[in-house]
């Protein structure tokens, strides 16, 4: 894999791979790139022009949630954030009561401690919108009957459900390897870094068969 | 190639001369008179009820003379009264906003921000940066939530320069540091009391030289609290120039040049004057007033004579800097003052007080005000009980007389655990004036 010549990095955010968190850094290009893949994914929920979709995630996270914001941005939905804390968890709850996003993307576990923290109810926060929760969440969510969806930072790159169950990746700018059950990341594009063979700290398989949402990327399943 | 044959100031109007900021401001305000009246259903109802259409509006003076004023309680008037959570303020504009930032949220729900692709914080910002000396092909240490606006903000990539992105956390220092010697980052933003402490904290347990972390900076932009004396001369001592910031009345930044003489508001971003806190009668430059701000380019959020409740005094005339747009200096919000026999006291003048010493050198603290003039100041300070040297008692009598013998006034001191003042808020956030 060859870097672009004489390119540097726009943003330079971070992804975590067994336990370390790396400096990884990407062009805009590269995360519009991305951003497109993701719209992909999010037009299978059709949600309506001008719809709120609420995003919970920190600043380094920009190669992964920056692209997701951006695909928002693309379909003329309108985001909102908030942080991936718990001490923002009452912005979370006040932006729904608010605006009653159709979407929350990147739900984690710390969000759901300062909600209990602050007295809010996930389900009555939760109910009746397309949740994404991160891994961490996912299972308590499930468990308080939130039909919640699965959304991965993988190594820099974000895969998320559709409509359909299934976790997409962008298969076009990614390859992932299933070897042994571990999850390995390399990039397939050009990036301005390149990723070669990344132990992402992921267990799973990819999906042998295409999707029901019709969708042509590739599906990841984690174990 | 960084910082050689480019402009000293990014933006030509930087330093336009006095005489084209008035022409520009007086076209500005009646265009967006105009389009606010239309657009935003505060800014309708508040000038139908003055009495005022945007068609009497020809002028800077007609503007001053006949616009009402309105404050965040009118905006959040209108938010319970109507259920609208941008509270009138969100002009419906289709295909120009892209997303919705959100307010700190420190005194209630946080109010919807409207964005654009830019902000009118983002223009100033750079011209900051770029003041500072960040130039293509450098880099920068972003620090910062994502409820302002998110990810969306491309003003420095598409200015060549490459932003380091890190959250507000003492996990996120260890990063911090280790980018500053990989990449050397010329400027950062948002630097604040609470990342300053992290920061100190870090290099007291780690022995990481400052001065070799910073030396690649050319500044860094130091917002949400007044930067203290001890703060000041401890990032002094690490070889890095802190330029201060404030809001601009929610409608832009505000940052200190390296003159440091006063919070420069860009007016070609927003028309500003004083007014008397009580009677909104406007004031002349020179006197202590309120902080009035009009919005001259955001179409999103149009706020016209938004009162900010802050107490300034507005400076005129060319800066040291070589730019003409007016300077003021920060006195404190209006609705933190408290009169202790008759002497005026606001929270940033209690501020360098208290992180003075040791045990409280965070810097929390609370005024209990019961009324707006009081015969003895009640402060609550909060201190870290890992630092107390000896018993609290001792510490008391040091603060309570440190304090008292500097403002003059009647003191009650109550010391409580700082972790208790956390709960309140992040350490920049927590209500510096409290009725209980």
């Amino acid at each position: 894999m060859t870097t672009i010549a004489n390119r540097r990095p726009d943003f330079i955010g971070c992804y975590d791979a067994l336990g370390t968190r790396h400096f990884y850094g990407a062009t805009a290009q590269e995360i519009d790139r991305s951003a497109f893949a993701l719209s992909r994914v999010l037009r299978s929920f059709e949600f309506a022009p001008g719809s709120n979709v609420l995003t919970i995630s920190m600043v380094p996270e920009v190669i992964q949630y920056g692209a997701f914001e951006r695909a928002v941005q693309m379909l003329g939905f309108y985001g909102l954030n908030a942080d991936d804390s718990p001490f923002d968890a009452g912005r979370v709850e006040s932006i729904v009561r608010q605006f009653a996003p159709v979407a929350v993307c990147g739900v984690a576990k710390s969000t759901l401690d300062g909600l209990a923290m602050m007295g809010h109810d996930p389900v009555k926060i939760f109910a009746g919108r397309v949740v994404w929760a991160r891994p961490d969440a996912y299972d308590a969510l499930v468990a308080l009957g939130i039909p919640a969806r699965r959304v991965a930072s993988i190594g820099p790159m974000l895969a998320l459900e559709c409509a359909s169950g299934g976790l997409h990746f962008d298969d076009r700018e990614w390859i992932i390897d299933d070897k042994e059950g571990a999850l390995i990341l390399s990039s397939r594009m050009n990036r301005v870094e390149p990723v070669e063979r990344l132990a992402t700290g992921y267990m799973g398989s990819i999906g042998a068969e295409a999707c029901g949402c019709g969708m042509r990327e590739q599906v990841v399943k984690l174990a | 190639m960084s910082g050689r044959h480019l402009p000293d100031y990014f933006d030509p109007i930087e330093t336009a001369s006095r005489d084209y900021l008035d022409d520009l401001q007086q076209g500005a305000i009646v265009a967006m008179a105009r389009h606010a009246y239309e657009r935003a259903p505060l800014i309708r109802e508040a000038w139908d009820k003055a009495g005022v259409k945007p068609s009497d509006i020809r002028s800077i003076a007609d503007f001053a003379a006949k616009a009402p004023i309105i404050d965040k309680d009118d905006v959040r008037a209108f938010r319970d009264r109507t259920g609208d959570p941008a509270g009138g303020m969100s002009a419906s504009v289709p295909g120009e906003t892209v997303s919705i930032g959100t307010t700190s949220g420190t005194t209630g729900d946080p109010t919807p921000v409207p964005n654009w692709y830019r902000s009118g914080s983002e223009e100033a910002y750079f011209r900051d940066h770029w003041h500072i000396g960040l130039r293509p092909g450098d880099h920068f240490a972003w620090m910062m939530f994502t409820f302002r606006g998110g990810h969306r903000r491309r003003f420095y990539p598409e200015h060549g320069i490459t932003e380091i992105c890190f959250s507000i956390s003492p996990s996120e220092i260890p990063r911090y540091t280790e980018a500053c010697r990989r990449w050397g980052p010329v400027s950062g933003a948002m630097f604040s009391n609470p990342v300053l402490l992290m920061l100190e904290a870090h290099f007291e347990r780690t022995g990481e030289d400052p001065v070799e972390v910073f030396k690649s900076f050319k500044g860094a932009i130091f917002g949400g609290e007044p930067l203290g004396d001890r703060l000041s001369k401890l990032t002094k001592s690490w070889g890095l120039e802190l330029f201060e910031t404030t809001s601009l009345g929610e409608v832009s930044g505000a940052t200190m040049c390296r003159m440091h003489d006063g919070f420069h508001a860009y007016e070609d971003l927003a028309y500003i004057e004083t007014v008397d806190p009580v009677t909104r009668e406007p004031l002349p430059d020179g006197a202590i007033g309120e902080l009035v701000v009009t919005t001259l380019n955001d179409r999103l959020t149009p706020l016209l004579r938004y009162g900010s409740g802050d107490l300034v005094r507005i400076k005129r005339g060319l800066c040291g800097c070589g730019r003409n747009h007016a300077r003021y200096d920060l006195l404190g919000r209006a609705t933190d003052q408290i009169l202790v026999n008759g002497r005026s006291i606001l929270p940033r003048e209690i501020m360098g007080l208290v992180e003075l010493h040791d045990e409280s050198r965070a810097g929390l603290f609370q005024i209990v005000r019961t009324a707006r003039e009081m015969d003895k100041l009640h402060l609550r300070v909060g201190y870290d009980l890992a630092r107390l040297c000896g018993d609290v008692g001792a510490f008391r009598s040091r603060l309570h007389d440190a304090i008292a013998a500097a403002i003059d006034v009647p003191l009650e001191l109550e010391l409580v655990d700082e972790q208790d003042l956390l709960k309140l808020g992040p350490p920049h956030k927590i209500p510096r004036v409290t009725s209980r």
